[in-house]
């Protein structure tokens, strides 16, 4: 089971939305986390055949995944970012669909889609429209439809986007429980969803990979250290432009910050262990477009 | 796949309110054909059933052979009535009781008014009154009289040596005397019927428009895609329903609008020459009541079959159900506007644009010819052989189209 992805890039008219990408995928569960416009949903749309590379290629066990067509797909669940659906069909219909143009036959779809309901909580809504969901409900039938062929690559983009703490926790669970001799590849700009499931992190940034490993391979090679600094309120500010902090926190007579910087900030500073969320802010802290408030 | 395909095209309020409308609509196109009425002794106006069925009995009374001991007799009856009180009068109700008894022969008087017509292209409809039981015998000739007269003259320039000896061909081949019978059934069911055409295409433009589209519109376009099927069996299951919808809403109007006006109206006369009918009377082929009524129905059902696949073509390549819809209406609508124009080549391609399938019998009874090769044909032959190319060629390019789809 390997996917190996070869200089991969993708061009739309004068924008590079993937450039030069190669990683070697197996089974496990992958984070892909990189802000908006990192060029995630590119590169997962080129590994569901949705899209064809500009440049490069995508292997299955050596096979071209564009060659390999049909033979492909049935190995593939996906459940993209935007995820759309027939908004009059009820629950069950939509999976039976789904199950059809998976090459399921009605038999085996309809014990499959029962199956699957009851894993992701569904089966007492399974007469429901589509339409009349919450949005947590239609994710979780979203993962449903992802594993109805019972795939070997699942990819989920942003599948916890826009869900409550209570259910982004319950679809966690969920993707955790159902990695088990698959491949999946989750894409995120959610630190906590990685950080308790991936067994690796690939840090994407401007459609390039720029680092990936373990979270603790990652956090070691941080190009900056996290401090905790405690300094007065009227220099707040000054530290805010001067240092990516990743945390204010108010305490009497001023704040307590937590500072990525290769040196102590002040003399005051005390080194702290670095989390997923520092290594977060420490390659895209720039760019995050206010998506920080969801980490 | 294909029941899916379907339902998701039923399962929105729209399409299930389409339909519904289409029926709605078919059934006053019905009320509409079948609005007839028989004139009784007292010159009053009736209604219904029972009405038909005496209309039908007088106008049986004159079946047989249109030769020309009958056309005499038709002269003859003709003139009695128009020499009493009754039909002098300026009363309108006395005048109504005159019509009364002329319903019986009232559609082989309007064979005469066509025959001795002035010229080709004029109708008086009281030429009939004016005729004697010795102009009888030149009831067939006149019709190849006046067409040659018109050929020589007025239509001169408008067609080729080659064309104008086929159209008298057509004329002087075709087997006389004609057989009459009350055919009032089939006139009112050809009256109404581009209209039944029409509407169920508009509807069905409606209802196609999504199939292609509808994917990107729920944004399940990537789910769709990705699945095993996404880029063959399930793009034929779209076209499948798309087929099967199409023929399933067309035959079903259309059946239900020939049933019920023909049941209403009554069938006979379905083995006559088309040409029994005056509004025909100058047609040139040589075709009988039911195969007028088969090629409406086939050509209607040929039109709707391509107009619904191309409407499927723009909505696979735009991804939208807008300019999806308006290809239809604008290929049903446009040539109106176009007829306009005052050129034989505009009305030479106009008279082959696929509305004309919706409207066949009228097209049936038009004067346009083509010369392929050194053949002479009528524009139906071509219509009905173009479209059924065009209409085989289109769904493996919406297929092609479709399958290479990208999701950016």
């Amino acid at each position: 089971m390997e996917l190996k992805l070869m200089g991969l890039t993708k061009e739309f008219k004068d924008v590079t939305a993937v450039e030069d990408v190669s990683c070697r995928l197996t089974a496990g569960v992958y984070g892909l986390l990189g802000v908006n416009g990192a060029g995630k949903t590119t590169l997962m749309r080129m590994l569901c055949t949705l899209l064809k590379p500009t440049r490069g290629r995508i292997t299955w066990n050596g096979k071209d995944i564009l060659e390999m067509d049909r033979a492909y797909r049935k190995l593939l669940g996906y459940l993209p970012q935007d995820f759309g659906y027939y908004p009059d069909f009820s629950v069950y219909d939509y999976l039976m669909y789904i199950a059809s143009i998976k090459g399921l036959r009605p038999a085996a779809a309809k014990q499959r889609a029962e199956l699957l309901l009851n894993q992701v909580g569904m089966e007492k809504a399974k007469r429901k429209k589509m339409k009349a969901l919450s949005g947590g409900m239609k994710r979780r039938v979203g993962i449903a439809q992802a594993m109805l062929g019972d795939p070997k690559i699942l990819i989920l983009d942003e599948p916890t986007a826009g869900l409550d703490p209570n259910e982004r926790i319950r679809f966690r669970n969920l993707i955790s429980e159902l990695s088990e001799k698959r491949l999946v590849l989750l894409s995120t700009h959610i630190v906590s969803d990685i950080e308790y499931i991936a067994n690796e992190i690939l840090l994407m940034d401007g459609g390039k990979i720029r680092a990936s490993g373990t979270s603790e391979e990652l956090l070691f090679s941080m190009p900056d250290r996290v401090w905790s600094v405690p300094v007065s309120k009227d220099s707040v500010g000054a530290y805010m432009k001067k240092y990516k902090v990743s945390n204010v926190k108010t305490i009497p007579g001023g704040a307590r910050l937590r500072i990525l910087s290769s040196d102590p900030p002040s003399g005051h500073a005390v080194p702290e262990t670095a989390t997923l969320e520092d290594l977060f802010l420490d390659y895209f802290g720039e760019r995050t477009d206010g998506q920080n408030d969801e980490i | 796949m294909t029941k899916y395909e379907l339902k998701k095209i039923f399962s929105r309020t729209g399409g299930r309110a389409a339909l519904v409308l289409l029926f709605v609509l078919v059934g006053i196109t019905c009320l509409f054909a079948a609005n007839l009425s028989w004139i009784d002794e007292n010159g009053e106006p009736k209604t219904g059933p029972a009405a038909i069925a005496l209309l039908r009995e007088e106008r049986k009374a004159w079946a047989g052979e249109l030769n020309e001991e009958r056309l005499r007799a038709v002269i003859a009856e003709n003139r009695r009535i128009r020499e009493t009180p009754e039909a002098r009068s300026e009363n309108v109700r006395e005048e109504n009781i005159a019509f009364g008894w002329q319903q019986g022969i009232q559609e082989i008087r309007d064979l005469l008014n066509c025959s001795y017509a002035e010229g080709f292209r004029s109708h008086d409809y009281y030429r009939a009154d004016s005729l004697t039981e010795e102009d009888a015998a030149s009831f067939y000739e006149n019709r190849v009289r006046l067409l040659k007269e018109w050929l020589a003259d007025e239509a001169k320039d408008q067609f080729s040596e080659r064309e104008k000896a086929y159209l008298i061909r057509q004329y002087e081949t075709i087997p006389t005397p004609f057989s009459y019978d009350y055919v009032t059934g089939w006139r009112q069911l050809f009256e109404y019927a581009p209209t039944v055409v029409m509407l169920t295409m508009l509807v069905l433009g409606y209802l196609t428009a999504g199939i292609f589209s509808c994917e990107f519109a729920w944004k399940s376009d990537a789910v769709f895609f990705a699945s095993i099927y996404g880029r063959d069996k399930a793009v034929l299951a779209k076209l499948k329903a798309g087929f099967l919808m199409v023929s399933f809403v067309y035959f079903a109007a259309f059946l239900l609008y020939t049933a019920v006006v023909l049941a209403y109206l009554g069938a006979d006369g379905w083995n006559l020459a088309v040409q029994v009918d005056w509004g025909s009377w100058k047609c040139f082929y040589h075709i009988t009541v039911w195969q007028k009524y088969l090629l409406i129905l086939l050509g209607g059902y040929l039109g709707c079959l391509f107009l619904a696949f191309l409407s499927m073509l723009v909505s696979a390549r735009t991804r939208s159900a807008v300019p999806a819809v308006m290809v239809p209406v604008l290929l049903i609508f446009l040539p109106s506007f176009l007829s306009n124009i005052d050129s034989l080549v505009v009305s030479r391609i106009i008279s082959l644009l696929p509305d004309q399938l919706l409207q066949i019998g009228k097209a049936l009874d038009y004067f346009q010819l083509y010369l392929i090769g050194t053949k002479v044909l009528g524009a139906v032959p071509i219509l009905l052989t173009v479209y059924t190319v065009l209409t085989a060629v289109l769904p493996p390019v919406i297929y092609r189209e479709y399958r290479r789809k990208e999701i950016s």
